[in-house]
């Protein structure tokens, strides 16, 4: 009894046991195997934000670092991320006067991000509304047998799923 | 003139041949069973209504759609199974017909350019042995076409005739060519102990490949001395070794080759068995050893190449005498064998 | 002032008085009965955390709330309905597609008010059911900045409105009609003042005396102030389950804190320490520039 043949796996992660995505693993430090053990010299995984999903809050807990100092416009000083991946642009109706009122885009810049997961970690709920999870890019992934992020994973999140047959956006599988 | 050597003309080319054919189809029947298995898949559902939509953020906001960049499409697969299939005829051609080693080298180099550099090593008919050891006893794995190809075609090959992907087709065997400088010799009995290992490396990559997904481990994977060349990138140990094997490779021709290629053991198998093979001289031999010095490989024994060790390089009847008359690199003998002119 | 633990009720499980899968609405009466919206069920505890009633409802309650008169009004996705203090159902609220899911419930006089965290804005309906106005829709953001998908509010004795805006990090004050009479609060992480994290604070509750007691979410954790916006008191967030959001509140009559811990399925119960000093630094109300 063999799998039909000639259908293709792919690495992907579990959500449900990655540290930096799974619920309920809140104020434990970011796992950051993914950014560390790919073979390649940039990790094939990426940080990707749903924007279907995404707030869009002035202020961001995974584009800025919340526990910094305020300046003087009233957001924190320091951003989060190590390579500065993540754009911030005003997006919707922009109110001028009052900008701690709109609503800002973020974007990860993906030739930037090497999967890290510290914004993941800080945008998942309770503290934000968890749009931003951690994905293998399957167009930079050699498609190992022997992974060896998976090998490395502490929760062996891991697991080999079925390629898509439609590419775009849409609900990863 | 010389010794009639039965051992190695084959004797019953039909059995060998058929029996050995019977075997491979059964194989391939067994990893080709269409047997769909429900695949499972992840529930990413969260009940997050309360991201703000486009009507409430406004300004003509239209939400952006997530990038979702798919793998190397499957045909791909099919161009890299056409392109090996093309390497192999190939091969085989220049090896068998056209007898010429620059052909070779050319195809070597080409070889080692697509499959090596452009693709990385990977995939490769030494890790697809794992592959379609897990297609065989894990009912959940998919197992892509390409890595069934690459299985299969170069046994195929090798059964036809003999180790056509060691010649010109395998990109690490093609590296480990290209930095033959000096071979020397291994004893014959250190040769034969030696080439036992890559019988037991392919025992036992076969079975860490078996065992259930928790246990399993691709052995083959992890410790290929080359990829690391290829990808550009790697650990350190794993360049070093693939550094240290291709000096190693400068003073024994091939090592990993003739000693630790579980995917050489295979073909060594079923290359006993070739219909068509390396033949030396055209006709007969001169008993003169030219052949044997020139294998880097020691796959030369009493004036016949030795069908499971010869990796199809292409030395032996480049330097042998009657085949460079052959082709008019030097002058023929009158008949008499009477040394007339300088060149001989 | 200082808070300290007294009581928990509920919990996690299978048995009466425990919940299963969700607890998100809290409210007291003056008598000190609890009542308690979670799974699809109204359970009312005594003040020593006994069981004394529980009835089932048509969808999961997101708030509840009482009136002078003894109804409990349970908010709901895109209704609310009234049942008497036995849990008998009375009457149903419902404006079709303009409610979406109720959060909070106030109640003034013959004023209904709900939170709307659907449309992002509290509705004002009269006792027959017809809308009044919307209060907090017509800001710069269209509505309130409720990124957590919850809007909490609270009323005060004279029908002000004390709504939580988290994501502009402040308590804002409307009158009933609809018009925004101050705020206090803003975004900070260093200070026990200030309102940390992304969406802050997430639920609100008025005292007797008219001090303002939230809660937030990430850290977790309860804070008093007075109507000025001075800090006076906080329960940090040791003693929440950090996972923890949209925490609702509520206060008894002698200053008892109700606070829902939404992770462990309970309702925690703070009383006044008299014996402790203010705690936390003063801060004079800031404006947002």
């Amino acid at each position: 009894m063999a799998r039909k043949a000639g259908a293709a796996d792919v690495w992907q992660i579990d959500p449900t046991k990655c540290i930096d995505i799974r619920l309920g693993a809140t104020g434990v430090p970011v796992c950051e195997s993914c950014a560390t053990t790919c073979v390649l010299p940039l990790s094939a995984v990426r940080a990707v934000n749903d924007y279907a999903k995404c707030g869009r809050c002035c202020i961001c807990p995974a584009y800025y670092d919340v526990t910094s100092e305020v300046g003087p416009d009233g957001l924190p000083t320091r951003k989060l991320c190590p390579r500065d991946a993540i754009q911030r642009t005003p997006i919707g109706k922009v109110d001028p006067s009052d900008p701690l009122n709109n609503f800002y885009e973020y974007v990860i810049d993906e030739s930037l991000c090497n999967g890290c997961g510290r914004c993941v970690m800080n945008c998942k709920e309770p503290a934000g509304l968890g749009s931003i999870r951690l994905e293998v890019r399957h167009n930079l992934c050699l498609n190992c047998n022997r992974c060896t992020i998976s090998e490395a994973c502490p929760e062996s999140a891991y697991i080999r799923k079925p390629a898509r047959s439609t590419g775009g956006s849409g609900a990863p599988t | 003139m010389g010794v009639a050597h039965d051992r190695w003309i084959p004797g019953k080319p039909r059995g060998r041949f058929l029996r050995g054919w019977t075997w491979l189809l059964l194989a391939f029947l067994a990893t080709a069973l269409v047997m769909p298995a429900s695949v499972y898949s992840i529930d990413y559902q969260r009940p997050v209504e309360a991201a703000p939509n486009a009507k409430d953020i406004g300004g003509g906001y239209v939400t952006p759609a997530v990038q979702r960049p798919l793998p190397r499409a499957a045909w791909w697969g099919a161009v890299d199974a056409a392109l090996l299939l093309a390497a192999l005829g190939a091969s085989t051609w220049i090896v068998l017909a056209r007898r010429s080693r620059t052909w070779l080298v050319a195809l070597t180099i080409g070889c080692l350019l697509y499959f090596g550099f452009y693709r990385k090593g990977c995939i490769c008919p030494i890790g697809a042995i794992q592959n379609v050891t897990v297609a065989l006893t894990d009912p959940t794995y998919a197992i892509p076409h390409v890595a069934i190809a690459f299985f299969f075609l170069p046994l195929a090959a090798a059964l036809l005739f003999g180790r056509a992907f060691c010649g010109g087709v395998c990109p690490l065997g093609g590296i480990q060519e290209l930095v033959v400088l000096r071979p020397l010799r291994v004893p014959r009995r250190m040769d034969k102990a030696l080439a036992c290992l890559k019988y037991v490396y392919l025992i036992a990559a076969v079975w860490y490949a078996a065992r259930p997904a928790e246990n399993r481990d691709f052995i083959i994977c992890r410790f290929d001395p080359f990829v690391g060349l290829f990808r550009r990138t790697g650990s350190a140990e794993m360049l070093m070794a693939g550094g240290a094997l291709l000096v190693l490779g400068m003073f024994v021709g091939r090592a990993y080759c003739r000693y630790l290629c579980p995917y050489g053991a295979l073909l060594a198998m079923l290359s006993r068995f070739s219909w068509r093979n390396v033949t030396i001289t055209p006709d007969n031999e001169l008993d003169c050893g030219l052949c044997t010095e020139a294998c880097p490989y020691g796959a030369i024994e009493k004036m016949r190449a030795v069908r499971s060790s010869c990796l199809f390089c292409a030395r032996c009847y480049t330097s042998c005498p009657r085949e460079r008359v052959r082709r008019h690199e030097v002058p023929a003998a009158p008949v008499g064998n009477a040394p007339v002119g300088p060149d001989q | 002032m200082q808070y300290r633990q007294v009581l928990v009720m509920g919990g996690r499980g299978f048995r009466p008085e425990q919940f299963t899968e969700s607890l998100r609405g809290v409210c007291v009466d003056r008598a000190g009965l609890v009542y308690a919206a979670g799974d699809s069920e109204v359970k009312v505890f005594d003040a020593q955390g006994r069981l004394v009633r529980r009835w089932k409802t048509e969808k999961p309650g997101y708030c509840v709330a009482l009136s002078d008169h003894k109804t409990v009004h349970v908010g709901q996705a895109g209704q609310v309905q009234q049942h008497d203090e036995d849990g008998k159902l009375l009457a149903t609220l419902r404006d079709g597609e303009r409610l979406g899911l109720v959060t909070s419930v106030g109640l003034s006089g013959e004023h209904v008010l709900l939170a709307d965290a659907t449309h992002r804005c509290i509705r004002r309906y009269d006792k027959d059911g017809k809308l009044l106005n919307d209060i907090g829709a017509d800001n710069n953001t269209r509505g309130f900045l409720i990124p957590n998908g919850h809007l909490d509010f609270a009323l005060d004795g004279k029908g002000v409105i004390h709504a939580a805006n988290p994501g502009k990090y402040r308590i804002e004050r409307y009158t009933p009609a609809g018009e925004l009479l101050g705020h206090f609060g803003r975004f900070g992480a260093r200070n026990v003042e200030d309102f940390p994290g992304c969406c802050n604070p997430t639920n609100v509750a008025l005292t007797a005396q008219g001090l303002v007691v939230v809660t937030e979410k990430a850290p977790a954790r309860a804070k008093t102030y007075d109507a000025g916006g001075k800090l006076l008191a906080f329960i940090g967030p040791e003693a929440f389950d950090q996972n923890c959001k949209n925490m609702d509140v509520a206060v008894d009559s002698r200053g008892r804190l109700y606070i829902v811990d939404t992770a462990r399925l309970q309702i925690d119960v703070f009383a006044l320490d008299e014996s402790a000093p203010a705690s936390g630094p003063t801060a004079a109300t800031k404006r947002i520039p």
